[in-house]
């Protein structure tokens, strides 16, 4: 896939993952394991591009005896998946547009 | 690899980088290691999973804007000791000259690589000029009526025009190469700073 459109996906990916309630690095990662591979050093800038970003918060718990860091969704982050969601009907609608050119052509 | 090693290695291979940045990632990696072995992998499973470190290391370093590298690479790890800082002081007859000389070398050497290349193509233009001024001197030895020079001069206005052609190819080849040297020259550069 275009380096440059995964990338944009990946971001709502990782948006998508810590939507509904906060999430942890290697919970991400398994979340997403059935949809898409995804590297923990590509999550790491993933991580930080979206806390820069401010799409996302970051609060460190206690588990297990260690220091475990969690993400939190913003209403920033909230809006880049609704922004996605709407860019995804455009881009569906030039599928629609690509693909019946190419029926025409067979 | 256990955890320990793993988490040694990335930090000697992030060195270059700001302290702060390697805390960060080290704890990144540490707790995604620490995650995989509560889920009932060994350390060593672990670490295998998350990958060669110095992969990681490169994606790292193709990460971080170069600026970055540099200024962690000048800004010294500590405060300057007394006698260091009379050292420097005393030192600037000797080190600031030295600088300037190995910026003007630098300098030089690019300069020299374009001098060349500007020469090629004043070859070039000498050669279209000469090649023009071979027709002009056709036609006016042809006007003064004298045939025999008005060939002369035309054959000797289209051998330069044919000279002139390769001339192009061979300046435009230089130019490219110049570009590219120069390039390179910049990265050489750059990769002092980046050196460990």
């Amino acid at each position: 896939m275009d380096i440059q459109l995964k990338r944009g996906l990946l971001d709502v990916c990782v948006l998508a993952a810590i939507k509904s309630e906060d999430s942890y690095g290697y919970k991400i990662i398994k979340d997403l394991k059935p949809y898409t591979e995804l590297s923990e050093s590509t999550l790491y800038t993933i991580l930080k591009r979206l806390e820069t970003a401010n799409m996302l918060t970051v609060w460190s718990a206690e588990h297990d005896g260690r220091l475990r860091k969690y993400y939190r969704i913003t209403p920033g982050g909230m809006h880049r998946i609704d922004e996605f969601k709407d860019d995804w009907k455009e881009i569906e609608k030039i599928y629609q547009f690509v693909t019946r050119e190419e029926h025409v052509n067979e | 690899m256990n955890k320990q090693e793993f988490i040694n290695e990335l930090r000697i291979g992030l060195t270059g980088l700001p302290g702060s940045d390697v805390e960060e990632r080290v704890g990144f990696y540490s707790e995604m290691i620490d995650d995989r072995i509560e889920e009932g992998l060994s350390e060593e499973a672990a670490t295998a999973e998350i990958g060669p470190v110095d992969k990681i290391v490169k994606q790292v370093l193709a990460e971080t804007p170069l600026p970055k590298i540099i200024k962690e690479c000048v800004t010294p790890k500590r405060g300057l000791k007394a006698w260091e800082i009379i050292l420097l002081v005393l030192g600037f007859p000797l080190w600031f000259p030295l600088l300037i000389v190995a910026i003007s070398v630098v300098f030089v050497i690019y300069v020299s690589i374009w001098a060349v290349i500007i020469s090629l193509w004043a070859v070039f233009i000498s050669l279209v000029a000469g090649a023009a001024a071979g027709v002009v001197g056709f036609v006016i030895f042809l006007v003064m009526g004298m045939p025999a020079n008005a060939f002369a001069m035309l054959g000797a206005g289209v051998m330069l025009a044919g000279l002139s052609i390769l001339m192009f190819f061979v300046c435009k080849a230089a130019s490219k190469g110049a570009v590219v040297l120069g390039k390179k020259i910049w990265l050489g550069i750059k990769s002092m700073f980046v050196r460990k």
